[in-house]
């Protein structure tokens, strides 16, 4: 991975500071490639449909960024994408593939929604609980698919993705028969606010503490695979399994715990979502934040600080979106599809090699994996 | 006996209905992955054609320019995921995820811009079902297999034909060098890439007959997200089936059958959200069942550098 590589004619003489500017520079050639020709594919795409995308583009950064409400929404809107960023992120590190951040963020979500009635008189305490209840099933659900990769050979790719359909029609069955509440809006009965995340205040909206929360969990990420042995051994899976193997780390049960910890990391991030937003579950609920997480790692190199700052884009997208909806009439779809293109193009390294040089396949190293897909 | 007899010929025939969208498209994914390039993107594909025919459809009022419309889209789209994988090396599991989004996010965008609102679009002429005369007279099975839509008898032709041209023409030994050692097909002078853009190439149109037939065939209008994972469903039959078009078109019937089971069950015995689980639940058991053994074309998901 490039942050760990030194460049050998570089490091006897260039200081610590100048190492990390250029391996912070050189780590984000490929996003921001990636970014720019999003835009003008989008900027071609309303020019297309009849729109200004001058204007548009005016209106999405003010709407996400403009003022302390559209600041507020853009941390809202990140928020969850952190979690579900991480989760894709550590599985990459282990050389794998976890498409299911769309349905353990689910699973987040109905068991904050469950346990958070039951505990919501305990307060705080209640809080808490219910974010360790989160991690809980999370990580119990993700090592679902890796301890099929691991002893059953069925590929992670698609088992999350089939998971992600399980999840979402069981926490929609869970929703709307054992949890329902009385009320008009079909969904689970609403948690006692005591037990809520609070908003931070100061002029930011409906932004809460949720997204404290979700710079922790990257601060865990990061001390986790760089600090634990377990974490090297994640990441020696990842980059080498052979060589790995050879010095006796066990390739399936850190294939296992790289997918079941990405679970809890999207499981968090559905069990804030609850706790700081809505307050319950309705249905139905939120969709593609575990997806957009994919986006949202890749374009952050799999790294927690590219991960948040990765977030951060991804929500302000989504939040400046409706402002230029608002304003241009450009339907706020378009964001998705911005998005898409992102992720499209932010693995391409003979695209990035055409601009850049052949120096892009060495700044490609974080973005693929080492691991067979045989898919 | 009767009834029996009957709704064993319903269900049979709706099993062929749910399965025709899976064979498509996983004979379309054996020629992307018989050619090196893993293609997750079949469920894109087919959500970007299923969208392109109704529209198409609308336009014209005529079902068989809707058909050339979804076509052309699964082609463009298919030719997107090329692009990437092949000519710029991008991570083909990344490419495929992210085709999916864009076709996800790009139906929802053109929906609003072209109907108006997103949901449902209007209704168009779709393919009816026309009765095979004789054929269609044999019990049972005549009216389950033999009175289809034609996009149902085209699947059933092309399934010997992917074959022989996969197994049996030069073509076909082509792709599959090409999937299984790239190297040999550069020193023959063949192209690689070439071969890759044939093989993803016809991936999106196989993939596009799918995806039209869900809302052409089936239904006669587009729903956002209607494929709902049909996509990865037939990737799973083509690993199931072995990366061969008779193995795959097999596991398709079964997976079909899965999802014909989900509409007959009747609702107040299970929950409607654990019957609709059983095709995703099946398709992780076969897949942990059997899918550990099948081995995948050599060279499959790597881009190829020549030296």
């Amino acid at each position: 991975m490039s942050e760990d590589r030194r460049e050998p004619e570089q490091s006897p003489r260039g200081s610590t500071l100048r190492r990390l500017l250029s391996d912070a520079a050189s780590a984000l050639v490929f996003p921001l490639i990636a970014i720019l020709i999003s835009f003008v594919i989008g900027a071609v795409i309303m020019l297309a449909t009849g729109h200004n995308p001058l204007a548009a583009y005016v209106a999405l950064v003010q709407g996400a960024f403009g003022s302390p409400t559209a600041l507020g929404r853009t941390l809202l809107g990140a928020t969850p994408l952190i979690f579900t960023g991480l989760a894709v992120a550590v599985a990459f590190r282990a050389g794998l593939f976890n498409i299911g951040g769309e349905g353990q963020f689910y699973i987040g979500a109905i068991t904050a929604a469950g346990l958070g009635v039951a505990l919501g008189s305990l307060g705080p305490l209640g809080t808490l609980l219910v974010l360790l209840g989160c991690l809980l099933t999370g990580f119990l659900w993700g090592a679902i698919p890796g301890f099929l990769k691991a002893y059953f050979g069925a590929h992670e790719v698609i088992t999350t993705i089939m998971l992600n359909f399980v999840a979402i029609l069981l926490a929609t069955y869970l929703a709307l028969n054992p949890l329902r509440s009385e009320g008009l809006v079909p969904g689970t009965e609403t948690i006692d606010p005591a037990a809520r995340i609070p908003f931070i205040g100061l002029g930011l909206g409906r932004a809460n503490y949720g997204f404290f929360l979700a710079l922790l969990a990257a601060v865990v990420f990061y001390l986790l695979l760089w600090r634990t042995r377990r974490g090297f051994q994640i990441r020696a899976v990842g980059l080498s399994p052979g060589a790995a193997s050879y010095a006796g780390m066990g390739i399936g049960v850190n294939t296992v715990l790289a997918l079941a910890i990405g679970g809890a990391f999207a499981a968090l991030g559905g069990g804030v979502e609850v706790l700081g937003v809505y307050g319950k579950m309705s249905i139905p609920f939120v969709e593609e934040l575990g997806f957009t997480g994919i986006g949202v790692a890749l374009l952050g190199r799999n790294h927690p600080i590219g991960v948040v700052l990765g977030a951060l884009l991804f929500g302000g997208l989504t939040s400046g979106a409706q402002e230029m909806q608002f304003a241009t009439d450009v339907p706020l779809q378009l964001a998705s599809v911005l998005a898409a293109i992102i992720l499209l193009l932010v693995t391409a390294t003979k695209l990035v090699e055409l601009i850049v040089g052949k120096r892009a396949r060495e700044l490609a190293s974080g973005t693929h994996l080492e691991r067979e897909t045989g898919l | 006996m009767e009834d029996l007899l009957g709704s064993l010929g319903s269900l049979l025939a709706s099993t062929i209905r749910n399965a025709t969208p899976l064979v498509f498209a996983a004979l379309g994914g054996m020629f992307s992955e018989r050619s090196g390039v893993v293609n997750i993107a079949l469920e894109g594909l087919m959500l970007i054609s299923a969208f392109a025919g109704v529209v198409g459809a609308w336009l014209s009022g005529s079902a068989l320019v809707g058909l050339l419309f979804a076509l052309a889209a699964g082609l463009i789209f298919a030719l997107i995921h090329a692009l990437m994988c092949v000519t710029f090396e991008a991570d083909q599991i990344i490419s495929g995820t992210a085709i999916n989004l864009l076709a996800l996010g790009g139906t929802g965008f053109l929906m609003v811009l072209i109907f108006g609102s997103g949901g449902t679009s209007p209704r168009v002429s779709g393919f009816k079902e026309v009765a095979i005369p004789l054929l269609s007279d044999i019990p049972i099975i005549g009216p389950a297999l033999f009175n289809q839509s034609l996009l149902v008898y085209l699947m059933y032709i092309l399934i010997p034909i992917t074959y022989f041209v996969i197994f049996r023409t030069p073509f076909g030994l082509r792709i599959r060098a090409t999937g299984e050692v790239p190297e040999a097909v550069d020193t023959a002078g063949v192209s690689v890439t070439r071969m890759r853009y044939y093989g993803v190439s016809l991936s999106g149109l196989l993939a596009a007959l799918g995806g039209v037939y869900l809302s052409m065939g089936i239904l006669s209008a587009f729903t956002e997200g209607m494929t709902t994972g049909r996509g990865f469903i037939a990737l799973a039959a083509l690993i199931f089936g072995r990366w061969n078009p008779l193995g795959a078109a097999g596991a398709a019937l079964l997976f079909g059958l899965g999802l014909a089971i989900t509409y007959q069950v009747p609702q107040e015995a299970i929950p409607i959200e654990f019957i609709q689980m059983l095709p995703y639940v099946l398709t992780i058991v076969v897949l942990a069942g059997f899918g550990g053994r099948a081995i995948a074309p050599a060279a499959i998901g790597k881009p190829y550098r020549k030296e």
